[in-house]
């Protein structure tokens, strides 16, 4: 099994990826390759070039502004979960990352790849959605910050623009106090999410967030996501409303609310 | 077209040349003849072609040769003097840790990860870091017993350790590797013989199926949406991206559609056939197709029905029962193609709605935004046929 043919182009940097990116449609990025892989090797995807931004220096720069923390988008899963790259949660981050596939698909896989890639049922999807973090886009006229609830659009779809590229994720600190809850339900360890759900309990700085993932489509960010986590909410009925019309059967993501809920009660404050 | 690349393979620095598509394995193997790597699934889920890069282990399917230029592999042949790896293969034989030996060579690559990585690592999380390997013979226990026995002596230290990152900026200015000169679209198999409507799988036959179910109001009255769903012609007119081949006697038809959905690109060709029951408003659907450059199969069975609604509108109801093979459904879970339903519909009704209404439709999108899956449920949905257009 091979992929069709394409052309190789290795950036040298990230304007240089980025003008690469925007003098050829049918190009591709590729940092890891861990998703975009199978597509070509199955043939279901044939870009016509790819462009290799692993390892470029700019997407693995870190910035701290004091409330929040740029994390480069060139990061891998295994770095994350090493706790080789920052982690502004307080380990939240190392947890989810270390529960993506397996070690040998995080050893490649990056944390912008997966998430332009964005299918539904992506870890990173869900959990930046749930942590309200924002994505930096950079293209030809600039940058720009979208929020991770409105960056995915559809299944593998998402509001970049063609010549658009992820260059890092901002993520705000956490409060002192603050309490995060991430369930997902695999059938087998690595294989992707049928369901998923996440809890931010972080009321001294006015975020409690509970959102839900692997819907096929983009995550839903629930509307009373503090009297869900102050139990004023019930679960079951918050999950259904949202879903209603777009997943026939969401028992599994009221299972997966009401876990991330106990696992965010159960977890110890950050400090 | 192959260009050079230089690795440092088992501490031997090689030099070789590789196409842009060839992928570590099938270099590692078919130019430099290791075999010891094997090939299994080549799309990063059984784990078999497992080696080590920059003393980190990866997919060797799914990391292509030129990415690694200038960096070091390691592979099942390179751990002669490897301390760690003898007494993992000993505890391998000894508990018997492998059978027939295909999953091997990358077992041994994660078992000496896990080792290394994870000194601590009890029986569940062996089994945990275990996951992305799959063996067919021993049922893992004795591969989960070696790796228990190689910690529990307390084994020697990894000889192979990660090396720090290192950003991959070329030493000069790297040449782009083009692309070998493409093949022209590959054409559609020998038609299908156009069957009649008992000829195909009913919904409770297909194998493997899925089910998609929606009632969506239609702002058109029920009388001139039911005369689209009468003439196959207009209904496919109105599916962005599908088109009709032909249409024969008895509610038959044959067409085809080309659908993207991220970066993926089908384009399925089939035949069906319809049947419709004008007084109730209903009509079932059955039929199947082929997206051969990817070998996927498609079959679906769909049931609808119309009815007027109070507003003046129409409300169509309809179950569609699907069944994939092939590659293609390995990404077409049951919620994907749900999510891609839904788009492809909202603008199938939208501008079913407008031509219903008789109001000049707008233009079809170029590139619709789909899923090839749903290529086949929507053109059993409403059309019988599709027909697409690439960009």
């Amino acid at each position: 099994m091979k992929p069709a043919p394409f052309a190789y182009r290795p950036a040298t940097s990230l304007a240089d990826a980025q003008r690469a990116l925007a003098a050829d449609a049918d190009a591709k990025l590729s940092a890891g390759n861990q998703s975009l892989g199978p597509m070509l090797n199955l043939r279901l995807a044939r870009p016509g070039a790819l462009i290799d931004i692993a390892g470029l220096a700019e997407l693995r720069a870190v910035t701290d502004s004091g409330g929040a923390v740029r994390i480069g988008a060139g990061f891998t899963h295994a770095e994350i979960e090493d706790g080789e790259a920052p982690d502004p949660t307080l380990g939240w981050l190392r947890a989810a990352a270390g529960a993506i596939a397996h070690r040998a698909v995080r050893n490649r896989g990056t944390l912008g790849g997966s998430l332009a890639h964005a299918d539904p049922a992506a870890d990173w999807v869900i959990v930046m959605a749930g942590l309200g973090a924002n994505l930096v886009l950079a293209g030809t006229n600039g940058e720009r910050v979208v929020p991770a609830d409105a960056f995915v659009t559809g299944p593998f779809e998402t509001v970049l623009r063609a010549d658009e590229m992820i260059v890092a994720v901002e993520i705000a600190k956490p409060s002192p106090g603050a309490r995060w809850g991430y369930w997902k339900y695999t059938r087998q360890v690595g294989e992707f999410a049928k369901a998923s759900a996440t809890v931010l309990d972080d009321p001294a700085a006015g975020r409690q967030r509970c959102a839900l993932g692997a819907l096929g489509g983009a995550p839903v960010v629930l509307a009373d996501g503090a009297g869900l986590i102050e139990g004023r909410v019930d679960p079951d009925g918050a999950v259904r409303a949202a879903l209603a019309g777009r997943v026939a059967d969401p028992q599994l993501h009221v299972v997966a609310l009401r876990r991330a809920l106990a696992a965010a009660k159960q977890a110890e404050a950050a400090q | 077209m192959s260009t050079a690349i230089t690795l440092d393979i088992n501490g031997r620095t090689v030099a070789g040349e590789a196409e842009p598509r060839t992928h570590l394995a099938d270099f590692l193997r078919e130019e430099l003849l290791l075999t010891g790597t094997h090939l299994g699934c080549e799309q990063g889920v059984c784990g078999a072609c497992t080696v080590f890069v920059d003393g980190r282990p990866v997919r060797a399917c799914l990391t292509l040769a030129h990415a690694c230029d200038g960096q070091s592999v390691r592979t099942v042949e390179g751990f002669d003097d490897d301390a760690l790896m003898a007494r993992l293969r000993d505890a391998f034989k000894t508990h018997h840790g492998l059978q027939c030996g295909f999953c091997t060579p990358g077992m041994l690559a994660t078992a000496y990860d896990i080792v290394r990585r994870l000194p601590q690592a009890d029986t569940a999380r062996i089994r945990r870091e275990l996951s992305g390997n799959l063996c067919r013979c021993t049922g893992y226990h004795g591969i989960v017993a070696a790796i228990e026995a190689v910690l529990a002596e307390g084994p020697p230290p990894a000889a192979l350790v990660p090396t720090a990152h290192r950003s991959r900026m070329p030493r000069e200015a790297p040449a782009d590797v083009p692309a070998p000169e493409r093949t022209a679209a590959v054409a559609d198999g020998p038609a299908s013989v156009l069957k009649p409507f008992a000829a195909y799988p009913a919904a409770d036959a297909l194998t493997g199926e899925a089910t998609l179910a929606r009632s969506i109001t239609i702002d058109a009255p029920c009388e001139a949406v039911w005369a689209m769903v009468e003439n196959p012609k207009t209904i496919a007119a109105a599916i962005p991206g599908a088109h009709l081949d032909a249409l024969g006697e008895d509610g038959t038809l044959r067409g085809h559609l080309e659908v993207a959905l991220g970066p993926m690109r089908a384009r399925f060709a089939g035949v069906g056939a319809m049947r419709l029951d004008p007084a109730g408003r209903q009509g079932e659907l059955r039929g199947e197709g082929q997206d051969r450059l990817s070998r996927t199969g498609l079959a679906a069975a769909l049931a609808f029905t119309l009815a007027p609604r109070e507003d003046g509108g129409t409300q169509l109801s309809f179950t569609a029962t699907y069944a994939l093979n092939g590659p293609l459904a390995q990404f077409g879970r049951p919620a994907l193609v749900a999510a891609a339903a839904d788009r492809i519909l909202e603008e199938a009704i939208a501008s079913i709605a407008r031509r219903a209404r008789g109001e000049e439709a707008a233009p079809a999108p170029r590139r619709l935004g789909g899923f090839a899956l749903l290529v086949g449920i929507v053109r059993d949905a409403f059309a019988r046929a599709l027909r697409g257009r690439r960009p």
